[in-house]
């Protein structure tokens, strides 16, 4: 059997799974390199040499000259326009790729960075900062009512088919199943209630499914 | 039931072309910058500038909450500012986006089609500052808006929160030295290729705050120096004071004035949306 097309360097994070994804719905022949963060392997060579960030995940593609990317979002549309020449996960149109790409973003810049805060505040920190948990548990709910808007009389979030854009939410949506955030009423929710069947849809897929089961047993889960 | 159905979907889009009408009614030029003082704001002007562009500018005012309004959030659901429109957009459909990061692409992608500014779609260049508009979008802007968040706004002084996120930042701005640094070694002074890209623009606001975050740019000469390669360009003048002249880096200086504009923010910011 030939080599895997592709290097994923990966963590117990989201922000990798969102490429794991792809990688699945694609068949594309990948496999996963665990940065190990408790050894602080993503601060050292050789891996900030691919990434100066010292963040996961990182993308080398072997058919294309080890061409080495990073930034999640980034890796994402790279799969999406190199790979996805069917239009599986991506569209024609180019409106609608720009509104994929917006979706894209606002997980990027917006539910990404918020919904880490939560996590640190809510559970990491040592030390509890009421305030600082307010704020963003404050902000990670509004950003799924926003997402519960959006979704409103549709069942993705462009066109009538699911993209790139609505899967790059699912792995921080997964917070809200983890049982020490103390959301897991969110689905009693009424304001949320497109999201949650927006996201059970996409839970079902086999994509993501597979990916769960590879994260799961591949890379520990951390104490709940 | 079909029928009714139809009915209120034309009544519906009725409504939204009406909507859509009367707020562009004043408008001269097919793009509209929804926007204000802010860093992400002044992304998209210095872009529209740099690439001569001819924009209508509507402010939005936050003292009155107004990227709130069920119109703005027509145009942008998430209630944030900037967002733009192009009544020109597939044959005069029209587009409206949200997302400062994206709409930087679609103006590109759209309007540079001699790569003045930008690299041909699929380059590793391309890739290159997509990976670095996602650095800033997901990584540099919301932890410096953090920082801001501790060090300025917040009722409450909380150390831990102020150090938590005036670290990462300082560690984001060590990722861009080193990172123009190399660049510095090619003979280029730009964060990708050899030449100004949305990569540079859609970070120099948010280095141009830096003080503002209590982050001192003395610290990273060869940011220091970009944002000052990047200050002398005509574009990057105009376009960073849109829609008022910007004055974060006086404001950052004068302690007394930075208390009463941090006391002006926290105000709004605090409210709760």
């Amino acid at each position: 059997m030939s080599s895997p097309q592709f290097t994923l360097y990966a963590h117990i994070g989201p922000n990798p799974w969102k490429v794991v994804f792809l990688l699945e719905e694609l068949g594309l022949t990948y496999k996963l390199a665990h940065v190990d963060t408790s050894k602080n392997e993503h601060k050292e060579a050789p891996y900030v040499l691919l990434n100066p960030n010292g963040r996961m995940p990182t993308l080398v593609d072997h058919h294309n000259n080890d061409f080495a990317i990073w930034e999640s979002g980034a890796i994402m549309l790279y799969l999406i326009e190199k790979y996805d020449t069917q239009k599986k996960l991506s569209f024609e149109k180019f409106e609608s790729e720009a509104l994929a790409k917006q979706y894209l973003m606002f997980q990027m810049s917006g539910q990404g960075p918020y919904f880490g805060q939560a996590v640190w505040f809510e559970v990491y920190h040592p030390e509890k900062v009421p305030s600082a948990s307010d704020r963003y548990m404050a902000e990670i709910k509004r950003i799924v009512t926003v997402l519960n808007t959006i979704l409103e009389g549709r069942n993705w979030l462009v066109e009538d088919k699911c993209s790139y854009a609505d899967l790059s939410f699912i792995p921080w949506m997964w917070l809200f199943d983890w049982p020490v955030m103390k959301m897991s009423n969110w689905r009693e929710v009424p304001e949320y209630k497109n999201v949650v069947r927006w996201y059970d849809a996409m839970e079902a897929m086999e994509c993501v499914k597979k990916t769960k089961e590879i994260r799961a047993t591949e890379f520990k889960m951390p104490s709940s | 039931m079909a029928s009714t159905l139809a009915n209120r979907t034309k009544l519906i889009t009725r409504h939204l072309t009406t909507a859509a009408k009367s707020i562009m009614s004043d408008a001269k030029h097919p793009i509209t910058l929804y926007t204000a003082q802010t860093p992400n704001g002044v992304k998209v002007s210095i872009l529209l500038e740099e690439l001569g562009l001819p924009y209508n500018v509507r402010t939005i005012s936050f003292d009155k909450t107004e990227q709130k309004e069920p119109w703005f959030l027509e145009i942008n659901p998430n209630g944030r500012i900037p967002a733009l429109t192009d009544s020109s957009f597939d044959n005069g459909k029209g587009i409206n986006l949200m997302e400062s990061g994206c709409i930087l692409q679609y103006l590109v992608e759209t309007y540079d089609k001699d790569h003045k500014i930008s690299y041909p779609h699929g380059t590793a260049e391309y890739w290159d500052v997509q990976q670095w508009v996602y650095f800033q979008n997901a990584g540099v802007g919301p932890m410096q808006g953090q920082a801001n968040h501790f060090y300025r706004y917040a009722p409450e002084k909380i150390p831990y929160g102020i150090n938590r996120y005036q670290t990462e930042t300082a560690r984001l701005y060590g990722v861009l030295n080193t990172r123009l640094e190399q660049q510095a070694k090619k003979g280029s002074g730009f964060l990708v290729g050899d030449k100004l890209t949305i990569a540079d623009i859609t970070t120099y606001g948010w280095v141009r705050s830096a003080g503002w975050a209590g982050i001192d740019i003395e610290n990273f000469p060869a940011l220091k120096k970009w944002e000052e390669l990047l200050d002398e360009r005509e574009g990057f003048k105009k376009g960073r004071d849109v829609p008022t002249p910007s004055r974060i880096k006086e404001m950052a200086k004068d302690e007394e004035a930075a208390k009463r504009e941090a006391a002006k923010a926290s105000a709004w910011i605090m409210k709760k949306d």
